[in-house]
């Protein structure tokens, strides 16, 4: 099967044309950097099959990142039969620079003119014919988004794959020309492939190429010794990027035609920019449409209409009595949208979800009623008590990564990168590692592997060490059905304000924590943060859809997989004691669960859930161990064990709320306590793929310390939360305790050089 | 004993049993062994290469 390529600089439409090609659903995202690996495909409308490689976005074939060495490496060691390079037509100049790189390798190639349609969009036009006759190689016009061209790219692929093609390089007239041709002439000798390609990167001494071909530097470095440019000296590499530059800019802008009243006006997206990457007013901005994004989602007071025009609620309105039942079905259906203040969007889809889950669940219980009791409590209050206490979130974290992925294709979270580069570059970090963080809002596994976009290695073990700090769909359940239950115990309060609270909670111990590695163990220069900003666009709703329909099919294929067993074993063992004996609802606390959850309840004496909680607080203990399994299982363990507790759960609450309240009630856990529990799940050792995850990806020797890491972050957050939460005056002794520390800090680092190492392909592995 | 209680046990011992094997092969095959099907993630080849290297 002939193998085909596609690469070219990163945004620029790589894997929208992957799967437009093979009818693949791979992440896309606007923002440079979201491909760090290869992945194949097959595109069976050719006159044979055909595998599509689509490979990470890269500026040059000078690789500084891992995923910029896997491109360059699978496109020289991996010869395919074509190489499709696409090149962003809204960004012409820049985008072929890699162009001239690529032509210098002897491997097919055709130019893929993407994004045609912003072009034509902008008025201006591009002459694909007149560039193809000044670059030799096949230039097809397409926009991968739309599906337009792509039979003919592919066509015309497919033809130049039928005949070898000779590398070519534009800098004939540069003034590197001889020394160029007399490296080629000696890899030509050592039978080297592409011979041009590594004479031109052996001329640059490009690190790689001088660690294959010892034997040539020498002939490299006399040249050097006779040479030297006004401008750039010996610097090679400088003056082999500006005779390209030089070259593009001779014969290439001609092909494109600006439109005449554009010129020198600022674009839509510039003017945009002008307003959200502000220097003051950025980040407050961002931090509004953040604020927003959890409104929408969980606020049980729709753009606060309840509070200001003091609306009535449905036992005032007569459609529910004083003791909280329904007066009829329409009462009940009612109450999804509306209770004294209408919901958000997001709490209605939840209200409505836990409807038809409250249903199925009194449906099932009616059909059991005639079977024992154990097999009834084990079926309807363990198995679909655990489940439907996370399934019901469902909607709300749909929701959010909706909201995310939306801000995510407009383009505005690459702009956040760049407004808070300001911000991180103080704190250790570059705007560059925002982009994993925010993907860590969605999955903690895909985030930390997106971190091989960061070339500094301490950069990127910092990097990971924090993106579980930024709450992941798995954590949602866990907050919302607390926040629940802490504005129920406080009788006031919303919850988009708590959970958005614990989301900025996350944000600032990663922050913190950042702050401390790079000021004591992972001192170092932040690195420079370029990142192209994309333009802004509407999202495509069939992308964001795709998006969805993942994160939907990833959720309930987890909640009736690893969750249910979950559940499963949650309820056997808190039903039967060592001896195997099977223990009623009131027995629990005999249980093996109970005293396995004993033995570690002490441990969270410090953060206020363990010993000081009456007999059943030993489930805090154990859910934050379940926990660990996959972060779902906090809230499935309080669903399954909720229901025996001999507390009747409470009307009219979401499913999951309704159960933290009723472990609220029989541990007697308070308000700081419930705040130190969120905090402690999210900040402590992530769930179990996620800890592999880190392990694969974090340099060697630094796993373990991650770990610890992990632990004693969350242990002093949430004890900080729970001992200042509990007696306020203790906020002067930890500020003090602060105090000393960063003194400290200070006295360390007056002694200590700073050190520095690369994060490359090699050492990655 | 009923029935219907050896037909409960049976079928958890069974789900149980059935989504361990099931996440044990998954891990062997190189796929994610948290259940979640990650082959639209940006790093899947990488996480598939870097077990079977472990393997």
């Amino acid at each position: 099967m002939k193998k085909f390529a596609l690469a070219g600089n990163p945004n620029c439409g790589k894997t929208t044309l992957f799967n437009a090609l093979t009818g693949s659903t791979a992440y896309v995202g606007n923002w440079p950097g979201v491909t760090v690996d290869k992945r194949e495909g097959t595109y069976k409308r050719c006159p044979e099959p055909v595998s599509v490689v689509d490979l990470p976005g890269i500026y040059s074939l000078s690789p500084y990142t891992p995923e910029e060495v896997i491109s360059r490496n699978f496109i020289l060691d991996e010869r395919p039969d074509c190489v499709i390079n696409i090149v962003d037509a809204t960004n012409l100049e820049r985008n072929l620079y890699l162009t001239t790189q690529l032509m210098e390798i002897d491997v097919p190639l055709v130019i893929a003119l993407n994004m045609m349609d912003a072009v034509e969009k902008n008025g201006d036009a591009i002459d694909a014919k007149a560039l193809e006759k000044k670059m030799g190689v096949p230039v097809v016009e397409i926009s991968a988004l739309k599906g337009k061209g792509i039979a003919e790219l592919m066509d015309r692929a497919y033809r130049a794959s039928e005949k070898a093609r000779r590398g070519e390089t534009v800098l004939r007239d540069s003034p590197l020309a001889h020394l160029i041709r007399d490296v080629t002439i000696a890899l030509e000798g050592q039978k080297v492939s592409a011979p041009l390609f590594h004479a031109v990167k052996l001329s640059e001494t490009d690190e790689i190429e001088v660690k294959m071909h010892p034997e040539l530097v020498r002939m490299v470095e006399e040249f050097k010794a006779t040479f030297s440019d006004d401008t750039f000296g010996t610097d090679f590499e400088a003056i082999v990027a500006d005779a390209r530059y030089r070259y593009i800019s001779q014969n290439f802008s001609s092909v494109l035609t600006k439109k005449d009243a554009e010129r020198g006006k600022l674009t839509k997206s510039d003017r945009i920019d002008r307003v959200l990457t502000h220097r003051i007013w950025g980040i407050p901005i961002f931090l509004v449409i953040l604020f927003a994004v959890f409104h929408l989602t969980f606020s049980e007071d729709f753009l606060y209409l309840g509070a200001i025009f003091r609306l009535p609620s449905l036992e005032e309105l007569g459609l529910m009595t004083a003791d909280g039942e329904y007066i009829n079905f329409g009462a009940q259906f009612a109450a999804v949208f509306y209770d004294g203040a209408v919901y958000s969007p997001g709490v209605m889809l939840t209200n409505l979800l836990s409807l038809a889950l409250d249903s199925v669940s009194a449906l099932a219980a009616g059909w059991l009623s005639s079977s024992p009791a154990w097999v009834s409590g084990f079926l309807v209050d363990g198995c679909l008590g655990g489940l439907f206490a996370v399934l019901g979130f469902l909607p709300q974290i749909l929701l959010l990564f909706l909201f995310f992925s939306v801000l995510e294709d407009t383009g505005y979270m690459a702009r956040v990168a760049f407004i808070l580069d300001r911000i991180f570059r103080k704190f250790g970090l570059s705007g560059r590692a925002f982009m994993p963080m925010i993907m860590g809002f969605g999955c903690s596994l895909p985030a930390m592997i997106n971190t091989r976009t960061l070339a500094d290695e301490k950069e990127r073990t910092a990097t990971i060490r924090v993106i579980p700090f930024f709450s992941c769909g798995a954590k949602l359940p866990i907050l919302t059905a607390i926040a629940g239950a802490i504005i129920y115990q406080l009788g006031a309060g919303n919850a988009d304000v708590i959970t958005y609270s614990m989301y900025l909670l996350g944000m600032a111990t990663a922050i913190v924590t950042v702050i401390l590695m790079r000021s004591t163990t992972m001192r170092g220069d932040v690195p420079p943060f370029i990142m192209e900003l994309p333009a802004y666009h509407l999202p495509q709703f069939r992308g964001l859809m795709i998006h969805l329909w993942d994160k939907l099919k990833h959720f309930v294929k987890k909640a009736f997989t690893i969750i249910l067993v979950s559940t499963i074993l949650v309820w056997f063992l808190s039903h039967f004691n060592w001896a195997w004996g099977y223990l009623d609802d009131e027995q629990m606390n005999e249980s093996i669960l109970a005293s396995v959850g004993m033995l570690l309840q002490p441990l969270f004496t410090p953060l206020g859930f363990g010993s000081q909680l009456t007999q059943y607080g030993w489930i805090f203990a154990v859910a934050a161990i379940n926990g660990l399994i996959a972060k779902e299982n906090v809230v499935s363990t309080f669903g399954t064990i909720a229901a025996c507790l001999g507390f009747a759960l409470m009307d009219g609450m979401d499913e999951g709320v309704a159960e933290a309240v009723s472990m609220m009630q029989a541990t007697g856990i308070t308000v700081p306590a419930l705040i130190a529990f969120i905090a402690f799940n999210m900040t402590t050792i992530p769930c179990f793929a996620a800890v592999a995850t880190a392990k694969a990806e974090l340099p060697k020797g630094k796993f373990k310390w991650t770990l610890l890491f992990w632990l004693v972050t969350s242990y002093i957050v949430a004890s900080m939360i729970y001992v200042i939460g509990s007696w306020w005056w203790t906020a002067f002794l930890y500020a003090a305790a602060f105090a000393v520390a960063i003194a400290l800090i200070v006295l360390w680092n007056k002694r200590r050089p700073v050190s520095h190492k690369v994060n490359r392909g090699e050492e990655a592995e | 004993m009923q029935p219907i209680e050896i037909i409960v046990i049976a079928a958890a011992v069974l789900f149980v049993a059935l989504v361990t094997i099931g996440a044990i092969v998954r891990r062997k095959k190189g796929k994610s062994s948290c259940g979640c099907d990650c082959s639209s993630c940006g790093g899947c080849s990488a996480c598939k290469e870097r077990k079977e290297k472990k393997s």
